[in-house]
């Protein structure tokens, strides 16, 4: 069974002090356009990185799904489906795990309140249940974790998940930027 | 993402789905599997081959099994991967369209 992930939510992220250095790595970039066909090209990209880090394939299902559905979430309903909109995917690894980081331009939206809303409630029935709706909720269930930050001009979703036990050291963090990090995931 | 159908015991239409059941492989079969949900009274929807489920391909599973229950058929699902069933398992897809793992057992739920 996959653990419950944290969520947390911070305004203006560089009010942590998190140098944007820490994520700038071009192997580690992917840009996309606000277009679901554009989720094709993630497929791949996120392969190359759980390649680099040994990822199961029960792993890279997890990341694969988390990663189609905050796109997905991003495109639909962040942008309306309104193509020409930027969409920046960047990895890094701390404390152990990975992170994929997906920042938009589009107009900020409140967890609490909506899209990243854990919804636990029971069972519909198969006339009453909404088709869709389950994307958030999968997000919650198969990622390590989660964190949202309100951005001056859009939104941040940094997803984690933990590396394999015998994952390659190399990361593109400092050490104290690790530190950073992984202190920023585990305070709630 | 493949489909293909075959027609088993007790007038049960089997859909057999392959690949990638994600945005771009819900969106290659929906059509068809809306065709064939307003045929067909009995469906099961072999998982088996599916690798990846995502929730538009959630979309692609409930909403044809809505349009046959609302015609007062029955549908099931069958054999899906771990990390498929528990993609089903998480949405709690499982209680409302059952999901099993032995081919006869499917088939007398159906009929």
């Amino acid at each position: 069974m996959l653990a419950k992930p944290n969520l947390h939510t911070h305004q203006a992220h560089a009010a942590h002090g998190e140098p944007e250095t820490l994520w700038d790595h071009p192997q580690d970039c992917l840009e996309l356009d606000s277009k679901l066909s554009e989720l094709s090209r993630v497929v791949p990209w996120i392969e190359t990185v759980a390649d680099r880090y040994s990822f199961s394939a029960d792993s890279r299902f997890a990341i694969q799904l988390c990663m189609e559905e905050a796109l997905a979430n991003v495109v639909m309903h962040g942008y309306r489906n309104e193509p020409g909109h930027p969409i920046v995917l960047k990895t890094s690894v701390a404390g152990g795990s990975l992170f994929f980081r997906i920042d938009d331009k589009a107009p900020p939206f409140v967890p609490a309140d909506t899209a990243l809303r854990n919804d636990t409630a029971g069972p519909a029935s198969l006339e009453t249940i909404q088709p869709g709706g389950n994307g958030i909720h999968l997000l919650h269930r198969f990622a390590e974790s989660l964190a949202y930050d309100i951005l001056p001009d859009g939104n941040r979703l940094t997803i984690g998940f933990a590396l394999p036990v015998a994952a390659p050291a190399t990361s593109i963090c400092s050490e104290n930027q690790a530190s950073t990090r992984e202190s920023e995931i585990d305070e709630s | 993402m493949t489909i293909s159908t075959e027609s088993i015991e007790g007038g049960i239409t089997r859909v057999l789905l392959g690949g990638r059941l994600d945005i771009q492989g819900a969106a290659a079969v929906d059509l068809r599997m809306n065709v064939l949900a307003g045929s067909s009274k009995f469906l099961l929807i072999d998982l088996s081959k599916v690798s990846f489920l995502g929730s538009m391909g959630l979309r692609s599973i409930i909403i044809p099994a809505q349009a046959v229950s609302r015609r007062g058929g029955k549908v099931a699902l069958f054999s899906p991967v771990p990390m498929v069933e528990e993609v089903l398992k998480a949405s709690r897809v499982d209680e409302i369209i059952p999901i099993f793992h032995d081919l006869n057992a499917a088939v007398a739920a159906l009929c």
